[in-house]
């Protein structure tokens, strides 16, 4: 799903974003991105979104190769990875339905799908009864949970979150990652960079972890900064 | 569904907007209004049998005796005049033609002759040529002039070619006035279209997240753009034909109507600029509009 080959990115004048960084995530993989601040983990991601572009080396996603992608193509790759982060990036004015509509209506959708894919998709994160409340009128942990199904909503094959639960406590935040959990049972490939170490440890899924740009492990079962042997909490989530 | 979106978004940035949308809608309306007042001054020259610049013609009336070796040796001295652009020969029964348009059958039925005299009819490239050619007819044998006058040379008075002149240079600075705030109008545009776009950086960016593509994101503010332009424009088309309406009737009613001013058509009309004073200007409001939005745009909203 992810192909990233010996790719280097370096912002001006010399600061290291990413640094001779290869790696492969499958299709229906679900891996975390750890590392201290400024180690990359956010320009990782936007790499991925062609939000920037390597000096350096190859990149595939779904399929495509983001080194030889036309700017025009840019905003089909997008409609391919749903996206999810720390400042959840809501319309303060909107719904959170007309949230997660307006996202369907921007790529063109019809109205009628959207009728139907909306609640559904709300229904799916368990907002079902807040679908006429203003962001503001919801906790955070909802608010993250309408931006996870703005994400969703056209089941793209990939999607990439970028410390998504920055903002949210402990305890909300397992639900939000449960969510990811489910979503990547469907199929969809899921990344999320993390700073939460006990969610890491807990959920003992791949870990890839990155400082000054380098990738410095990579692992099947991992933890946050060393292989974990406790049970897995989340493990039938 | 798509173009209801646009609109909407644009509708929307202009009410958030509208002190800034008045002030543009009010450059552009000034700009053309300008333009506008200028097709109707140019109209109003041009064309009509007494408009002012018909008077940059000189009339030399020919003798009836001068004959046709008198006729032939006028039009060989106006020839080969630098300063002539144009003249035409009009013979007596042409004379009485235009004479009987003008004044209707019944007199000119009753003549035993056709007192009419021949003529040519000069045009000069400049207004500041008039006075010197016609002098060179002062003299002229040829010349239907009456003992120890020159009445056989019509040309227009040295006040009417100043007031012509003068007009040529209000209209020179008209243009340049429709330039200054059409300039001033896109500069306006473009600094509305740019609050709006700051106004919906959230919006912009969830777009592109999400995939909507370029000129998806970009529509609303073209849009809202045009519209400023467009209103602005229509706005001045109309104000400008309702004065030109007003003048036209106030003169018809006054005993100024030989200066047969004319209505410059707010709809299509044969015969002039194809598209009226409301598309004329209309154009050039969206145009204005358009090209406002799309500076802002190249600056501030990189897709
Ligand atoms: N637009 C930019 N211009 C210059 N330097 C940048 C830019 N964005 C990031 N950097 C630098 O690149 C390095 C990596 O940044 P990045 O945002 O990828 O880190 P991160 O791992 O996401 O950190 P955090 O955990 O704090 O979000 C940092 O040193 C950062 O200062
Ligand atoms: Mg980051």
């Amino acid at each position: 799903m992810i192909v990233f080959e010996d790719v280097t990115k370096i912002y001006d004048p010399d600061v290291v974003g990413l640094q001779n960084f290869t790696c492969h995530i499958g299709k229906g993989d679900f891996a975390f991105l750890v590392g201290a601040s400024g180690s990359g983990k956010s320009t990782l991601i936007k790499l991925v979104l062609k939000e920037l572009e390597p000096d350096e080396g190859r990149i595939l996603v779904a399929g495509r190769n983001l080194n030889t992608l036309s700017r025009r193509k840019v905003p089909l790759l997008r409609r391919n990875i749903g996206c999810v982060f720390q400042d959840f990036k809501l319309l303060p004015t909107k719904t959170v339905y007309e949230n997660v509509a307006y996202a369907l209506e921007v790529v063109g959708e019809p109205r009628r799908s959207i009728r139907r894919k909306v609640p559904e998709i709300l229904s799916l994160v368990g907002l079902s009864d807040k679908v006429n409340s203003l962001p503001h009128e919801i906790s955070g942990g909802e608010q993250q949970r309408v931006s996870v199904a703005r994400a969703f909503v056209n089941h793209p094959p990939l999607l990439l979150a970028d410390e998504p639960t920055g903002n949210i406590d402990p305890d909300t935040a397992i639900g939000i990652m449960q969510l990811l959990v489910r979503i990547n049972r469907t199929g969809t490939t899921v990344l999320v960079a993390t700073h939460d170490r006990a969610m890491v440890d807990r959920m003992r899924r791949r870990v890839l972890q990155l400082d000054n740009g380098r990738l410095i492990r990579d692992e099947r079962r991992g933890g946050y900064d060393h292989p974990v042997e406790a049970e897995p909490l989340l493990q039938e989530v | 569904m798509r173009f209801s979106f646009f609109l909407r978004e644009a509708l929307g940035s202009i009410r958030r907007n509208w002190v800034m949308t008045m002030a543009a809608v009010i450059t552009v309306f000034i700009s053309t209004a300008i333009l506008g007042a200028v097709l109707v001054t140019d109209r109003n020259l041009d064309r009509g049998a007494t408009s002012l610049k018909n008077r940059v013609t000189i009339e030399v009336f020919i003798k009836d005796e001068a004959g046709p070796e008198g006729q032939q040796a006028l039009e060989q001295k106006i020839a080969a005049m630098p300063e002539v652009k144009s003249f035409t020969y009009i013979s007596k029964d042409d004379a009485l033609e235009r004479f009987k348009e003008r004044y209707g059958d019944r007199i000119v039925d009753n003549l035993p002759i056709n007192p009419l005299p021949a003529s040519f009819e000069i045009q000069v490239n400049d207004a500041d040529q008039v006075e010197v050619v016609a002098q060179r007819f002062f003299d002229d044998p040829n010349v239907d002039n009456d003992k120890g006058t020159t009445n056989g040379v019509q040309y227009a008075q040295a006040t009417v070619r100043k007031m012509l002149g003068t007009i040529n240079l209000v209209e020179k600075v008209m243009w340049v006035v429709t330039g200054v705030f059409g300039v001033a109008a896109v500069m306006l545009i473009s600094t509305t279209v740019r609050l709006s776009i700051f106004a919906r950086r959230r919006e912009i960016e969830i777009m592109r997240l999400v995939g909507a593509t370029n000129w998806f994101i970009r529509w609303p503010f073209v849009l809202e753009g045009f519209m400023t332009g467009l209103v602005g424009a229509v706005l001045a088309a109309l104000a400008v034909w309702g004065s030109n309406w007003t003048i036209f009737n106030w003169i018809k009613s006054t005993d100024l109507d030989y200066l047969s001013i004319e209505i410059y058509p707010l709809w299509l009309q044969a015969g002039t600029w194809p598209l009226g004073m409301l598309f004329t200007l209309a154009l050039l409001g969206a145009v204005l509009g358009s090209v406002g939005s799309i500076f802002a745009m190249r600056r501030y909203l990189r897709v």
